[in-house]
């Protein structure tokens, strides 16, 4: 299985693959990036995607950004992670610009108002579903519940500052795994 | 406000455990409240088109850049929200490596899981209740695209289109 694994060459085709990534990535880019790395091009193995992609979820920073960024690390230093990020956003920021761009000419109709925000809602759905998703192995888990919850209740409810929630929680959390009650 | 804009986001990266989700609530108080670079109908209005554009969804950060300050604004924005988190990757990620064996590899992990789903819940929790009062149209958008996201294999994308036809109906 090993052998059949075929890291880019050189940083052209780093770039190419992530600038491929982007391109597609229409509803979330986890899924193209495995797509292309794993499935395509063959750069890595499934196991070694999950996990690398494990670790950078629970970094901070866009997951599959800094996936880019890992990789790149790993395979042509830093100027790999530059090369695979730059890659990666490249088409998706054109994108962004040019369809506020032309958003901008129709904000002020009602309608397309009402639509944008129904787009918007679903999107704020689709965090609720990938935090459940997420949160589904930890579900029988009562020292999870405790953190996940206290940071709901502080962010959500209480709308303290995440400047002040990262660093409490990241405490209480790392205690609590320390002593096993994680 | 460049450098506003950039130290602010930069702050904000390093605390972006889960992403944009986490943050995406702060950054909204930030931007409408705090500074009025934008309305609270412009920052949504945003993050649907982020959402809708492909690539991940940390470009909103470039939305709000390009907004406050041109394109210039949208560089040092995307640079500022992405730069100190990706440093932290590529330190950790030498770390990691080497930390294979160590017990602390298992109880960091342990100990990050359950934050990252608690601060993306709640991200989405507080962008679906825009003004700290509950709109329910927003809230069964929000809802059913949830549970679409959870019950089926559709491409996300498909349950964006589907809130803005709601949206379109119900606002």
């Amino acid at each position: 299985m090993l052998g059949d694994v075929r890291p880019p060459r050189n940083l052209s085709e780093l770039f190419s693959g992530f600038l491929a990534i982007g391109a597609r990535s229409f509803g979330g880019v986890m899924p193209w990036a495995y797509r292309v790395m794993v499935e395509e091009r063959r750069w890595i193995s499934a196991a070694d995607f999950t996990e690398t992609v494990g670790l950078c979820q629970f970094l901070p920073g866009p997951n599959i950004g800094n996936t880019s960024v890992v990789l790149g690390k790993r395979w042509f230093g830093w100027r790999g992670s530059i090369v695979g990020f730059c890659g990666l956003v490249a088409v998706p920021f054109v994108w962004v610009l040019g369809l506020a761009a032309f958003y901008a000419d129709y904000a002020t109709i009602p309608l397309v108002r009402a639509i944008v925000i129904g787009v918007g809602a679903a999107g704020a759905g689709l965090f609720i579903g990938t935090a459940l998703k997420l949160g589904r192995p930890l579900a029988r888990n009562p020292g999870a519940w405790v953190v996940a919850m206290g940071c709901f209740l502080a962010v959500a409810v209480g709308r303290v500052s995440l400047l002040a929630v990262v660093p409490v929680a990241a405490a209480v959390a790392f205690f609590l795994a320390w002593r096993k009650w994680l | 406000m460049l450098f506003d804009l950039a130290l602010y986001f930069g702050l904000l990266s390093l605390i972006s455990v889960g992403g944009i989700p986490s943050v995406l609530p702060e950054m909204q108080r930030y931007v409408v409240d705090v500074r009025q670079w934008a309305t609270a109908a412009d920052f949504m209005q945003m993050f649907a088109i982020g959402q809708a554009a492909p690539g991940p969804n940390v470009l909103i950060a470039g939305l709000i850049g390009w907004k406050v300050a041109g394109l210039a604004g949208a560089f040092v924005a995307l640079g500022a929200i992405c730069g100190p988190a990706a440093l932290v990757a590529y330190w950790v990620a030498g770390v990691w490596e080497r930390m294979k064996d160590s017990p602390w590899r298992a109880v960091a992990q342990r100990a990050m899981a359950p934050m990252v789903v608690g601060l993306i819940f709640s991200g989405g929790f507080v962008l679906a209740t825009p003004g700290n009062v509950p709109d329910w149209r927003l809230w069964l958008i929000a809802v059913a695209s949830a549970v679409a996201l959870l019950a089926t294999r559709l491409n996300p994308i498909w349950l964006l289109a589907a809130g803005g036809l709601a949206g379109g109906f119900l606002l």
